[in-house]
C-alpha cells in the first residue's frame, strides 16, 4: 500500500485487497496519515481485486473520520474500482457517500 | 443414451481449515479459482468468493472457547444451471433475518449477511449437532452444458461424495430433532409440575437435572439475585459441594479477574469457564479441577435475575453448538419462571395487605358503641368516618352511675391491625377503670402506665381527650393526653377547653392536668379527632379549630345533639368540596335537651360554682374554671 501527501490532499494506492485480515490496519494507517484539514482523499482501487464487508466498514470509518471532524467540503474519491466492487458499493448504498471516478 | 446418465450432480470442491482469518482467506481464494475453472464469469466469481468470505469470517468471529478448536469447512458445488456454496460453522448459531431491507449507508458493520442475502438467490441456515451449515444458492448467468457422458464421468465421484454428505446432514438433523423434542417434553413436564405445586426450587432442580441429561453435562449451579438484593445466592446446585456462599453483586465494581458467575452477571453475557485457568477463589472450581463449562446470565428484559453455570467435570468433549443453544433456551425459560414466581408473591402480599386492612376496619367498627347511652337531660350523638388507610380513631360514652358520663375521643397514631388492637385495649381499659372517671387526669396517668411498654416497643402513641360530665350538677372535668381541645357552648357563648398533656406511650411516668367548667345555660360539648380540623378544601387549606369554634358559635340555637352532628358533617362535606377524606374523623357531641330549665331541679341553680360563673355568657374569659390540679 502506498500513501502520498500533496498539501491537504491524500492519495492511497496499491491496495491488493480490503478484507477481514487487513481492513483495520488499512483504516488506522490512512487515518493516521490524514492531514489536519483534508481537502481530497483519493483511494485508488485500480489494483484492488477483492473487498469484503470488513473493507467496506474500513472505508466507511474513513468517511466518518474525514467528515466528523467538521471539515466541510472534504471529497472522498474512490478511483477505478472494478465493476464487481462498484456493484458492491451500490448494493450497500456506500456509493452515496463517496465520489467514484474512472481514469 | 442420455436417459441412462444419472441426473447431473455437479462438481464440487471442499476445503477444511482451522479457525483463523488468514486460513479462511486462502480457502476462499482456492474456491474462487475452482469457480473460474468451471467457467463462471468475473462477476459470478467475485460474488461467490465474497459470500464465502463473509460466511467464513462469521464462522470465525462468532466462535468462542472450544468452538475455535474445530475446523471450518467451505465448499463450492457447480451444477450446469446453478452454483451452491456451503460453510459449516461450530458457533452457537444465528438467526437468519427475513426479507432484506434497504441498508442504511451509515452502518458501521453487520453488512455480511445482508450482502449474502442480496447476492444469492436462496440462503438457508441449518443448525445441527455436529455444527451448523449455511447453504447459499445462485443461478448461473450462462448455463453451462457439458456433453452428457463427460458430465457423467466428471460427476460420478462427486455424486458419491455428495450422497455421503447428504446422509451425514440428514442423520445430524434427525439427532437434532430427537434432542429438541426431548428438551421440549422436559420443559412441558416441569411446567405441569410447577402449575401443581408452585415450588420454584423443586422446579429449578428438576429442570436443571433434565438439562444435565440432555446436554450430557455433569454439574450446574443456579444462582438468584433476590429482588432488591445485592448477593447472588445459590438457589439450586447439582451436588452439595457446589452450595458455595453468596457472591456480593454490585453492577459497577470490577476486579481484575472476577469469578465466572460474577463476570456473566456484570456483563450480562455468556462467559466460558475452565477450572484449570482460574484462580483459587473461583467457586466453580468446586465442580472439579478439570471442570469446564459456561455461565449464562438469567435476564428478564433488562433485569438481571441470576446466573446459570453448567458444564462437565472434564473439558472433553466441549459443549456443541446445539447443546449451548439448549442451555440458553433453558436459562431463558428459567428466568421467565423466576419472574412469574415473583409476580405471584407480590400478588399474594397485596392480597394479605388488603385482608389485613379489612380486618382492621372490622375491629374498628366493632369498637364503636352500637348505641349511645341515654342520659337524663342530655343527648349524645356521634359520627365516625374512616379514610382509606385505616387508623385508630374511636369514641366512647361510658355512663357512670345514673347522673354522670365519661366522654372519650382518642386517636391511636398508627395504621392497620396494630392500631386497631391498641384502640381496643385502650377502650377496654377505660371501661374497666371508669370508676375513677370523676378524676380523668388520674385515669390518663394510670392508662399511660399500663400502655407505655407496649406502645413504645412498637413506636406508637395515643392521644386522648376525656371529659367527665356530672349531669346533675351540670359540671364537667376535662383532661387531655395531647389531644385536640374540647369545644364548649353555654347559652350563646362558645369556649375552647384546651388542657395540655403528653400523649400516652411517650413517657414512662407522667402526670396530667385537668380543668373544670360548668354549664350556666343550655350546654353543649364537641369532642373530635384531628381528622375534622385537618379536613382540606380543594385549595389544600385546612378547616381548622377556629373555624369550628366560629361555626359552633354562629348557631342561633344550640339545637339537638343529632342536629349539631348532621349540620357539622354537612358543613365539612361542603368545605371539602369533593376532596377525599384524608384521615379518620371522629366526632362526639353532648347537648342539653331543649327546655332543660323546666326539668332542672331548683337546687341546681344554687350550686356555688354556678353562682361564680354567671359571666359564662358575658365574659368568656372567666367562664371556664381553670383550677388545674395535677394527678398525684
Amino acid at each position: 500500500m502506498k500513501i502520498e501527501h500533496d498539501g491537504n490532499n491524500l492519495r492511497v494506492s496499491d491496495i491488493a485487497e480490503l478484507n477481514a485480515i487487513n481492513a483495520s490496519a488499512f483504516r488506522d494507517e490512512v487515518r493516521a496519515a490524514m492531514p489536519a484539514s483534508p481537502h481530497t482523499i483519493e483511494i485508488d482501487l485500480s489494483e484492488t481485486r477483492f473487498v469484503d464487508s470488513s473493507g467496506l466498514g474500513a472505508l466507511f470509518a474513513l468517511y466518518k473520520a474525514a467528515s466528523n471532524n467538521g471539515h466541510d467540503g472534504v471529497t472522498l474519491r474512490l478511483v477505478n474500482p472494478r465493476p464487481s466492487i462498484q456493484q458492491l458499493f451500490e448494493l450497500t448504498q456506500l456509493h452515496q457517500l463517496f465520489e467514484i471516478a474512472r481514469r | 443414451m442420455v436417459q441412462s446418465v444419472p441426473p447431473e450432480r455437479g462438481v464440487s470442491q471442499r476445503v477444511s481449515f482451522k479457525c483463523d482469518l488468514a486460513d479462511a482467506r486462502n480457502a476462499t481464494r482456492l474456491l474462487r479459482a475452482f469457480l473460474a475453472e468451471q467457467g463462471l464469469d468475473e462477476s459470478e466469481q467475485f460474488n461467490g468468493e465474497l459470500c464465502l468470505a463473509e460466511a467464513c469470517n462469521n464462522a470465525i468471529q462468532y466462535a468462542t472457547g472450544p468452538q475455535r478448536e474445530q475446523a471450518i469447512t467451505a465448499e463450492a458445488i457447480c451444477h450446469s444451471a446453478a452454483i451452491e456454496l456451503r460453510v459449516t460453522d461450530h458457533t452457537a448459531g444465528f438467526t437468519l433475518g427475513g426479507p432484506r431491507t434497504p441498508l442504511d449507508p451509515q452502518r458501521e458493520n453487520g453488512r455480511g449477511l445482508f450482502i449474502i442475502q442480496s447476492l444469492m438467490d436462496e440462503v438457508r441456515y441449518y443448525r445441527g449437532e455436529e455444527g451448523n451449515v449455511l447453504v447459499m444458492r445462485k443461478t448461473r448467468t450462462h448455463q453451462h452444458h457439458r456433453p452428457a457422458d463427460a458430465a457423467a464421468h466428471a460427476s460420478l465421484d462427486s455424486a458419491r461424495e455428495q450422497l455421503e454428505y447428504c446422509q451425514q446432514t440428514i442423520s445430524g438433523m434427525a439427532r437434532e430433532l430427537c434432542f429438541r423434542s426431548e428438551s421440549l417434553s422436559a420443559i412441558f413436564r416441569c411446567c405441569a409440575e410447577l402449575g401443581r405445586t408452585s415450588d420454584l426450587e423443586g422446579f429449578g432442580h428438576r429442570l436443571m437435572n433434565d438439562l444435565l441429561h440432555l446436554t450430557t453435562a455433569d454439574w450446574f449451579v443456579l444462582r438468584i439475585l433476590p429482588a432488591g438484593g445485592n448477593q447472588l445466592e445459590v438457589f439450586a446446585a447439582s451436588f452439595p459441594e457446589l452450595h458455595h456462599h453468596a457472591l456480593p453483586f454490585t453492577a459497577g465494581a470490577a476486579e481484575a479477574a472476577p469469578p465466572a458467575e460474577l463476570a456473566a452477571a456484570r456483563t450480562r453475557r455468556e462467559v466460558e469457564f475452565a477450572a484449570a485457568q482460574t484462580a483459587g477463589d473461583e467457586p466453580l472450581r468446586l465442580a472439579g479441577a478439570g471442570a469446564s463449562g459456561l455461565v449464562h446470565p438469567l435476564l428478564f428484559g433488562d433485569q438481571l435475575l441470576g446466573t446459570l453455570a453448567i458444564g462437565r467435570r472434564n473439558s472433553d468433549p466441549p459443549l456443541s453448538a446445539l447443546q449451548t443453544g439448549m442451555i440458553r433456551t433453558f436459562a431463558e425459560f428459567m428466568a421467565v419462571q423466576i419472574q412469574n414466581a415473583r409476580h405471584h408473591e407480590e400478588q399474594v402480599h397485596a392480597r394479605l395487605v388488603a385482608h389485613e386492612l379489612e380486618i382492621a376496619h372490622r375491629i374498628q367498627r366493632a369498637l364503636l358503641p352500637r348505641t349511645l347511652p341515654s342520659l337524663p337531660g342530655f343527648q349524645l350523638s356521634a359520627s365516625w368516618e374512616s379514610a382509606r388507610q385505616v387508623g385508630g380513631d374511636f369514641y366512647d360514652a361510658i355512663p357512670i352511675g345514673d347522673h354522670a358520663v365519661l366522654l372519650v375521643v382518642a386517636d391511636v397514631m398508627g395504621k392497620g391491625v396494630p392500631a386497631a388492637i391498641f384502640a381496643t385495649i385502650t377502650r377496654s381499659l377505660l371501661r374497666a377503670m371508669a370508676v375513677r372517671s370523676h378524676h380523668p387526669a388520674r385515669l390518663l396517668k394510670r392508662l399511660n402506665e399500663l400502655l407505655y411498654t407496649e406502645l413504645s416497643s412498637v413506636g406508637m402513641f395515643i392521644t386522648a381527650q376525656l371529659v367527665f360530665v356530672d349531669l346533675k350538677r351540670r359540671h364537667l372535668v376535662a383532661a387531655s393526653a395531647g389531644h385536640c381541645p374540647v369545644v364548649l357552648r353555654s347559652g350563646e357563648t362558645v369556649r375552647t377547653l384546651a388542657v395540655s398533656g403528653t400523649p400516652l406511650g411517650i413517657l414512662p411516668e407522667t402526670t396530667y392536668q385537668q380543668q373544670t367548667a360548668t354549664f350556666a345555660e343550655a350546654g353543649g360539648l364537641l369532642l373530635y379527632t384531628d381528622g375534622l380540623t385537618e379536613s382540606q378544601n380543594s385549595a389544600g387549606a385546612m378547616f381548622g379549630h377556629d373555624r369550628l369554634v366560629e361555626w359552633f358559635r354562629a348557631r342561633p340555637q344550640l339545637g339537638t345533639a343529632e342536629a349539631i352532628r348532621d349540620e357539622l358533617t354537612a358543613e365539612l362535606t361542603r368545605y371539602r368540596g369533593g376532596a377525599p377524606l384524608r384521615d379518620d374523623q371522629a366526632i362526639l357531641i353532648l347537648a342539653e335537651d331543649s327546655g332543660t330549665e323546666e326539668t332542672t331541679p331548683p337546687g341546681h341553680r344554687s350550686d356555688p360554682e354556678i353562682n361564680h360563673m354567671p359571666a359564662l355568657t358575658r365574659d368568656p374569659a372567666t367562664a371556664v374554671a381553670t383550677h388545674s390540679t395535677s394527678a398525684p
